[in-house]
């Protein structure tokens, strides 16, 4: 079933690419009305090159826009279409963990309305101690959301809320693309925009968080982000208040959906400092600036998770201290049209170094004393990279956390990651205000994704951006070629009309001299051949990074791994569904208020999917609760008993990926519970004992005796050690760690089993409850003194019979007084 | 008991003058050795001397010194915990009684009993840093130890002398700055900074790999890491080279078709850059083939 999709999106993504590049000579008309008006970088898109004239097919302004529009329109489509993989191979189902949190609160919002959502109190998350959800989420996913399902169901179209949120991520991938189409419009030109859209709807870097079923913040965010910049650059380029409004109110959009707007906070405030160093302060630099920080911090601190955020810490603190640099030198500006010269030399190095000096030495005593909090963790483990791998464990658990191999910007970014230098340094070469800024962007973000494999997302788009630039550079002086036109590439015949009709239309109006001219000397010098074989080629390039896009797509980023699917040897596939059986079990079977211990990776599912009463969630804001349950899963049974008990445990859940060979299980993430015990009870949990003396983390018999008897290794291989999966192996094999397992003969004391699912991937105990009586462990004592041999008694004195086990009588007290 | 008063009275001097008392063979038999003992000593057995050429055990003596000071001047400080060390070329004596054959070696004495398994540090497992030892120390005697390294300036000091350095050099071409202004320059660098973030250098940095893997059996030197997951410091400077030349290439393609030079050498140009983007990517996409198994694609080259 998956196959004739694949095909088609491949097909849908070659055009689209294709008709991006060939757009090319449209866009080399905008590019050589920019060149004509002074290279002020301003091709304010269609309307530019077409001059004014009024609209029509006849004329090359509504040919260029319409060829705009529908690019901008396939690329959403194919972007919205490669990202239904999941949706097709599966079902319409949410995601992996943190989705399955935001579809629970969306949920909730949708149906409980936005007051309450504020308001809610989750009981159900991190027993005993609750969670605040309202004050602790990013809502605007959850609020965007339950607008879309609120309008759609205002209009009669009956949607379930589960499909608006598998659905939202693919579309807003397409508002994505049109917000950087607009972003590179303004720095480059209206091509190298067509070209960024298209890359950025299919570029396996933002794929990987927005497929169909990601409900989850990266998806809205990176719009909002893209969205942010664009009105940013916008308002620098224009001084306007009105975009510098639209950008703050992009902003706090962006605030509301993602913990990412520090990116924006910090990269903009950066932006008009170095413009202020390279001495391109302008009024409309002051304008758009002071307009964005006061209004954007009024705003961000209307959201509640954020709060006072914005005043008090110190990712904000740079923001604060350009706005003040920014007043000052802008004072001085003003100070120098009333001053000599000489007087406002000395003024200005004394105010500047001045004020400067007053920022940072009042920003380094509030946060001495304590009005400003400083770097969080995970923002302080960006800078210090050996930070969190000390100091953190749970931060550098984080499998995303972890830093990034070329392989996966390679992975991620294909041909982009190569040509996107190229395209920084013509940015460079050609610089102006905007231009600053993207190259900033791209510095920044290059070096965070280097460090955060997570943080590769904020990349992607500027990659984008650039690469998008870098080709469109070569191919609007290769197939800016109009005169002689070289036999295209073989492609869609209607696309061709429309690029030469295009390229007609364009000579007509295209009546610049300079440009002329030009063409004529770039004809003299590359011949058809070269300009054809150059154009082939990067077609060719553009071509393999589609394919590429689709592969990765469809192999990396498109399961569910809420649901798994194994493939066998004739390519029919089997679908693993052991992860919902078992907490529908849950769902179905316990009691409503039952609450089940699990690592904290699972929290949202059992959460969102069994509805039931959890210890500790992905939120992992409380270091220490989780340390509890790690200590719980790390200790021997019987120390792990009372741990649960004073945590009122019910239920156990386990993952174990042995019957089935799956990487992901507990057994594997083990040593990060061990690791994080071990930080908050370095008294009872120590690493080392988990470790064989060689320093291995073995589960077979040479492993240490502590693992083989700690509660997760017992209720991972309960009973397993009867399992022969294989006449090959040995009964007890672990196919994920291939190894026979050490500890066959298994007994639990406290717990029992209550559901293993089809293929053992989750197991759940039940935490039995306290005996009414202590029962002894050990053989009761027995005294040598009453015990005698037995010795017949018929003696030749004592003829008399005897009868053995024979009842004996006691005389007792009447019990009926009892009964009365 | 007046002896063990003494004792404690003795050790206390000693620490007052150094923070790890250095011990030979009487010293250890009297004061860790012999029995009235209320104290628990932690020793490191060493090996100092040039001649013994220990590289090891001078850093490890380094975090050992960090942490006596942190214990020393620290406000908890009290004569149930005390450091030492003993140098083998003073007391060979002793490390023929305990039948000790390497150094470093970190030992607890507790003030009952004798040492345990536990006892010894796991050199091997934890190493040496002052803030696994005190952990180690935390565990054995119940002292915790908040480790205070003294504040390394040498980072701010050559921070300081580079920036006077550069502040330097601009004043005297004061007159000469157009450098600063140069946007090849500046280009140049950005493409630097980006080159090495995108060839995963930072995970190097982070991860410390080796440079290359040399099999052992064979003597034959991979330079290039079998797994996604990682890579060999030798790899990614070859994509860094890889990656820079497909820009360069890209760059050369534009400067063919815009400059104002003459034909042929631009002509030259054009193919030159071509080659290095066609070359040079299908390059490196073969050598993330060879790395990421089961990708199926491939261009020139296999």
């Amino acid at each position: 079933m998956a196959e004739p999709v694949t095909v088609s999106d491949n097909k849908h993504k070659s055009q689209v690419n294709s008709g991006a590049s060939y757009s090319g000579n449209g866009r080399s008309s905008a590019a050589a009305a920019e060149r004509s008006s002074g290279g002020s970088g301003s091709s304010s898109g269609a309307g530019a090159a077409g001059g004014g004239l009024s609209g029509g097919l006849t004329q090359p302004a509504g040919w260029q826009s319409l060829l705009s529009f529908t690019i901008l329109f396939l690329a959403w489509l194919a972007g919205f279409s490669s990202r239904l993989f999941a949706v097709i191979r599966f079902e319409s189902i949410i995601h992996e963990f943190d989705p399955w949190f935001n579809y629970r609160s969306t949920h909730y919002l949708s149906s409980n309305g936005f007051y309450e959502f504020l308001n809610w109190f989750d009981e159900r998350a991190w027993y005993p101690l609750g969670r605040i959800v309202g004050g602790t989420v990013y809502p605007g996913l959850m609020v965007t959301a339950g607008l879309i399902h609120y309008v759609l169901n205002l209009l009669h179209i009956t949607v379930h809320i589960r499909d608006v949120c598998v659905f939202l991520a693919p579309v807003f991938s397409g508002l994505t693309s049109i917000s950087t189409f607009l972003l590179t419009r303004e720095l480059w030109n209206q091509g190298a925009g067509l070209l960024a859209a298209c890359f950025i709807a299919i570029v396996p870097g933002y794929i990987s968080r927005s497929v169909a079923g990601s409900f989850d913040n990266e998806g809205i965010a990176i719009f909002a982000l893209q969205f942010t910049f664009y009105l940013w650059v916008k308002s620098v380029k224009s001084g306007s208040v009105f975009w510098a409004i639209g950008c703050c109110l992009s902003y706090f959009y962006m605030v509301s959906a993602w913990g990412g707007y520090v990116f924006i906070i910090n990269l903009i405030p950066l932006h008009v400092f170095v413009l202020l160093l390279m001495q391109r302060f302008s009024r409309r630099v002051y304008i758009a600036y002071s307009t964005f920080f006061i209004i954007g911090l009024v705003l961000s601190m209307q959201v509640p998770f954020v709060g006072f955020q914005p005043i008090r810490t110190s990712e904000h603190m740079a923001a604060a201290g350009v706005f003040v640099l920014l007043q000052v030198y802008a004072f001085l500006q003003y100070l120098k049209d009333r001053l000599t010269r000489q007087e406002f030399q000395t003024l200005f190095f004394l105010g500047v170094s001045l004020a400067a000096g007053v920022v940072f030495l009042s920003v380094i005593y509030l946060t001495y004393t304590g009005y400003i909090a400083p770097w969080s963790g995970r923002f302080y483990s960006l800078w210090d990279t050996a930070y969190a791998k000390i100091h953190i464990p749970i931060i550098a658990s984080v499998s995303e956390h972890q830093p990034t191999t070329w392989v996966s910007f390679f992975f991620d970014l294909h041909i982009l990651v190569c040509t996107f230098p190229a395209g920084l340094w013509f940015c460079i070469k050609n610089i102006n205000d905007e231009r600053v800024f993207v190259a900033l962007y791209a510095i920044s973000a290059v070096y965070f994704a280097g460090v955060m494999v997570r943080l590769m997302l904020t990349l992607t788009p500027v990659v984008c951006m650039l690469s998008a630039v870098a080709f469109s550079c070569v191919f609007e002086h290769y197939l800016g070629d109009d005169m002689k036109r070289q036999s295209p590439p073989a492609e869609d015949s209607s696309d061709e009309d429309d690029r030469k009709n295009a390229g007609n239309l364009y000579d007509k109006a295209g009546k610049v001299r300079k440009h002329v001219s030009e063409q004529e000397k770039a004809e003299e010098g590359l011949g058809p051949n070269v300009k054809s074989i150059v154009t082939m080629l990067m077609l060719m390039l553009l071509m393999m990074f589609a394919v590429h896009c689709t592969w990765v797509t469809s192999n990396a980023y498109s399961s569910p791994s809420v649901v798994l699917a194994s493939y066998n040897h004739d390519g029919s596939r089997n679908i693993l569904d052991d992860f919902r059986e078992a907490y529908y079990w849950l769902r179905q079977n316990t009691e409503e208020h039952a609450r089940v211990m699990s690592w904290w990776d699972y929290g949202y599912q059992i959460a969102g999917m069994a509805n039931r009463t959890t210890l500790v969630d992905n939120n992992t804001w409380n270091n220490s609760h989780i340390a509890l349950v790690g200590k719980a899963m790390s200790s021997n049974e019987t120390a792990a008993y009372d741990i649960m008990r004073s945590l009122d445990v019910d239920y156990v859940l386990i993952i174990f990926g042995g019957v089935i060979g799956y990487s992901g299980d507990d057994i594997n993430k083990f040593l990060w519970m061990v690791r994080i015990a071990e930080g908050e009870h370095p008294r009872d949990i120590r690493e080392s004992d988990y470790f064989t003396p060689q320093g291995e983390f073995r589960v077979d018999k040479a492993g240490s005796p502590t693992l083989l008897n700690c509660l997760m290794y017992k209720m991972s291989y309960y009973r397993f050690g009867e399992m022969q999966l294989d006449f090959r192996t040995p009964p007890g094999f672990d196919r994920t760690r291939n190894a026979e397992i050490g500890n066959k003969d298994i007994k639990l004391k406290h717990l029992e089993e209550a559901f293993t699912s089809e293929h053992w991937l989750v197991r759940i105990y039940k935490v039995k409850k306290q005996e009414n009586r202590d029962r002894v462990e050990h053989k009761l004592r027995s005294s040598n003194a009453n015990k005698q041999k037995y010795t017949s008694k018929k003696t030749s004195k004592r003829k008399r019979g005897y009868i053995r086990n024979k009842l004996s009588l006691k005389k007792g007290k009447k019990l009926q007084k009892k009964f009365l | 008991m007046t002896l063990l008063s003494e004792k404690v009275t003795q050790m206390m001097e000693w620490t007052s003058k150094r923070s790890v008392i250095r011990m030979n063979g009487d010293k250890f038999r009297r004061f860790v050795k012999a029995p009235p003992r209320n104290y628990s000593v932690v020793i490191m057995f060493t090996a100092l001397q040039p001649q013994r050429q220990c590289g090891v055990c001078r850093q490890a003596d380094e975090e050992f010194q960090v942490l006596a000071n942190s214990w020393r001047y620290s406000s908890a400080f009290t004569n149930k915990v005390f450091f030492a060390s003993v140098d083998f070329d003073e007391g060979s004596d002793v490390f023929q009684m305990l039948n000790m054959n390497s150094a470093p070696t970190f030992l607890h004495f507790p003030s009952k009993g004798k040492p345990r398994r536990s006892d010894t540090y796991e050199l091997q497992v934890r190493g040496f840093a002052a803030e696994q030892l005190a952990r180690w120390v935390a565990d054995r005697t119940d002292v915790q130890i908040r480790v205070i390294r003294p504040p390394n300036y040498a980072g701010p000091l050559l921070l300081g002398f580079l920036l006077a350095v550069i502040g330097g050099l601009a004043y005297l071409r004061r007159n000469n700055l157009e450098f600063l202004f140069n946007k090849n320059c500046w280009a140049f660098s950005a493409l630097c900074f980006v080159l090495i973030m995108t060839s995963g250098q930072m995970w190097n940095h982070i991860r410390g790999p080796p440079y290359a893997h040399k099999n052992p059996s064979t003597g034959q030197v991979s330079y290039i890491h079998g797994s996604s997951q990682a890579q060999f410091v030798a790899e990614t400077h070859i994509v860094l080279l890889f990656n820079a030349a497909v820009t360069m290439g890209i760059v050369l393609l534009c400067e063919a078709a815009t400059s104002d030079i003459d034909i042929g050498k631009r002509k030259i140009m054009c193919v030159a850059g071509m080659v290095l983007v066609m070359l040079f990517f299908s390059w490196l996409l073969s050598i993330f083939r060879a790395k990421y198994h089961g990708y199926p694609y491939s261009f020139l080259i296999n």
